[in-house]
């Protein structure tokens, strides 16, 4: 069984202050973590191939500037991991970085689970996953709080109102899982030398890929920036004083002159 | 010349701050409170190989060197000085020995296990007549046949109500004294003859066992000599190096996390119309305590580079100690007045900080022996020799 795990980064939320008097956000120290969700699917993916046993592959959720996350990941346990670069990619959006993953997915030879994160914690974005799902074809379990694999199924507890209900999905699937649902691993001390340090057989494991090569054709994004447009700033209210009547008569004039009547 | 710490020590202080946040953070006030031993954390420590930091990955370590060790005393300092006075007895000192003199085999069979916490190490050093005064020590050693048998006993060795092994320093030969008559052996706690004679009572690191140990008639096979025969005090002094420059690692946690508490406080409190950061009596205790924070942190992963690129470092890590300790007693004390009557509650962690910071101007060497190690130092390179 080959599982892979779509993985992205965050700045390290303990490293920032937000000063909201004076509007602004200091970093203290510029740390960058797995993505909370990213790192539960990763855990279920260790667990399933602790019971199972499985091939762990770990891809980027989005265009990274480093492979630390990915190094992050060797060192929690996954078998390989894949950084995508290349021209173009930097710009890549959703729909361009689906096109990738697919391809480095056809890459690899297939997989019979693709695990990631329900949403990030800083974007929050949710799409990634659902969006893999269509392009691949394969049936998707969103926001689940556990995994289990067994009968060729994907068995996953998810919210749904106000209980807790348990859906299968035939594998291959797309299952994203909730941040915090579950009890995360350590990453093992010797691992993680050896990958930061780029010695032993753990430095192997993490390959890089040319996205653009792997899609075989420039990886344009569907949304396109073309600069940035904030509301007007409000107008202040106006506070009228008075008995009533004259408290209604200023409002109604204020409202008059606004609408231009 | 490059101050940056290198991506694995960057990634290993990540991995040791998770982790000390999650596991050791919640219980720190418990293990004081009921003057518990954090188990529990130290098999965990083990598993993920942190037990084993400094050592090599043959031997189950995680090679890291000595940088990585002083990043888990710093992170663990910061918020449980018990626990880190747990792994510090451990890894420092105890295990240390068998790391720098033990032979292949010794290594195999002790450091392997040590390094993943299958087993927890101590150093038997002190008696109640050789503290600081190490070359007075009475424990004796006699050969016969093949093995050593052991009189005598230890006070104050810290982790020896639980630890499986222990580093002991015994006299082989009363006639040659400390230089050529003192021997290092291997001791495993369950063999007959060793027994824990009192745990005490302390008032700080209280989540730490201190023991009282006593050898009657203990065989130790000569296979357990640790290093040469009558070179027992060069490996312990050796090892009390390493030791000494971690601590100080630790007691930079102790006054990081101290100047840190007393920012956060000095922000929220207000008094006479302002917060307690407009004033300037609160201004210079924070700017005392950061500078020394500084000048501390420098010192210590300077020396850390050191002995990772095999510099002498003898005389740096007894400064690491000595400034470290004063350093952290010092920012706690501040941090204890900047607080108030509330930093002397149950309810902050400043009281208990208090009485842990107290007991790391005294072991591994006396801040005044630290003195005299510096003193003597200085004084050989402008040949004087200083007497005891």
């Amino acid at each position: 069984m080959r599982i892979v795990v779509v993985l992205g980064r965050v700045l390290d939320p303990a490293g920032i202050v937000v000063n909201a008097r004076a509007g602004r956000v200091f970093v203290n120290r510029e740390e960058y973590l797995l993505q909370p969700a990213d790192r539960c699917a990763l855990e279920a993916a260790l667990r399933v191939k602790d019971e199972l046993g499985a091939e762990v592959v770990a891809l980027p959720r989005s265009p990274l500037p480093d492979d630390d996350v990915l190094r992050q990941a060797l060192a929690l346990g996954v078998d390989r991991a894949i950084y995508l670069t290349g021209e173009g990619l930097r710009q890549a959006d959703d729909a361009a970085m689906v096109r990738a993953l697919k391809a480095a997915i056809e890459r690899l030879g297939g997989a019979d689970l693709l695990l990631t994160g329900a949403t990030t914690l800083d974007s929050g974005q949710t799409q990634l996953g659902p969006r893999l799902a269509e392009a691949l074809g394969w049936p998707q379990v969103t926001a689940g709080w556990s995994l289990k694999v067994a009968d060729g199924r994907a068995q996953v507890v998810r919210q749904q109102g106000s209980q807790y209900v348990l859906v299968e999905a035939m594998l291959p699937a797309v299952v994203t899982l909730q941040p915090g649902s579950l009890k995360l691993r350590y990453p093992d001390g010797a691992r993680l030398v050896n990958i930061y340090k780029n010695v032993g057989e753990i430095a192997q494991a993490l390959e890089t890929w040319d996205a653009v090569e792997l899609v075989g054709e420039p990886l344009t994004p569907l949304v396109e920036g073309r600069g940035r447009d904030f509301p007007p700033p409000r107008e202040r209210g106006a506070r009228a004083a008075g008995s009533a009547a004259e408290m209604a008569q200023a409002a109604a004039a204020a409202l008059r002159q606004r609408v231009g009547r | 010349m490059d101050f940056t710490f290198s991506p694995e020590h960057t990634a290993l202080r990540r991995m040791i701050r998770e982790f000390v946040e999650a596991e050791v953070a919640p219980i720190a006030a418990e293990l004081d409170r009921e003057h518990k031993v954090p188990y529990e954390v130290m098999r965990k420590l083990g598993e993920i190989g942190l037990l084993g930091v400094c050592f090599p990955q043959k031997y189950g370590g995680m090679g890291a060197g000595e940088t990585g060790y002083c990043i888990l005393m710093e992170e663990l300092g910061k918020v449980c000085t018990s626990t880190a006075t747990n792994v510090g007895a451990h890894i420092g000192i105890g295990a240390m020995v068998i790391h720098l003199d033990g032979t292949p085999e010794q290594k195999e069979k002790y450091l392997t296990p040590l390094s993943r916490g299958q087993k927890i190490a101590a150093f038997g050093l002190t008696e109640s007549n050789a503290g600081s005064d190490a070359a007075n020590i009475r424990t004796r050693a006699v050969r016969e046949g093949d093995s050593w048998i052991l009189d005598g006993g230890k006070v104050y060795i810290t982790n020896g109500g639980y630890a499986d092994i222990i580093t002991v320093m015994a006299v082989t030969d009363p006639a040659l004294g400390a230089r050529g008559g003192v021997t290092a052996f291997i001791v495993e706690t369950d063999w007959p003859g060793f027994s824990v004679a009192r745990e005490e009572d302390k008032m700080g690191i209280r989540g730490t066992s201190t023991a009282e140990l006593v050898f009657e008639e203990l065989r130790v096979p000569h296979e357990n000599v640790l290093g040469k025969v009558g070179e027992g005090f060069v490996s312990f002094m050796k090892s009390l190096d390493m030791g000494r420059l971690t601590l100080g690692a630790a007691c930079l946690g102790g006054a990081q996390a101290a100047l840190d508490w007393s920012v956060r406080w000095a922000k929220r409190r207000r008094l006479f119309g302002a917060e307690l950061a407009h004033k300037q009596s609160v201004q210079w205790m924070i700017a005392n305590m950061a500078t020394e924070v500084e000048a501390l942190r420098s010192l210590v992963y300077r020396v850390a580079w050191m002995v990772d690129t095999g510099q002498p470092f003898t005389q740096l890590a007894a400064m690491c100690k000595m400034y470290g300790s004063e350093v952290a007693s010092r920012a706690i004390d501040m941090a204890l007045q900047i607080h108030g009557g509330l930093g002397l509650t149950r309810d902050y962690p400043i009281e208990r900080a208090f009485r842990d910071a107290r007991i790391a101007e005294i072991f591994e060497g006396t801040n005044e022996i630290q003195r005299i190690v510096i003193a003597t130092n200085i004084f050989r390179e402008h040949g004087v020799r200083i007497r005891p």
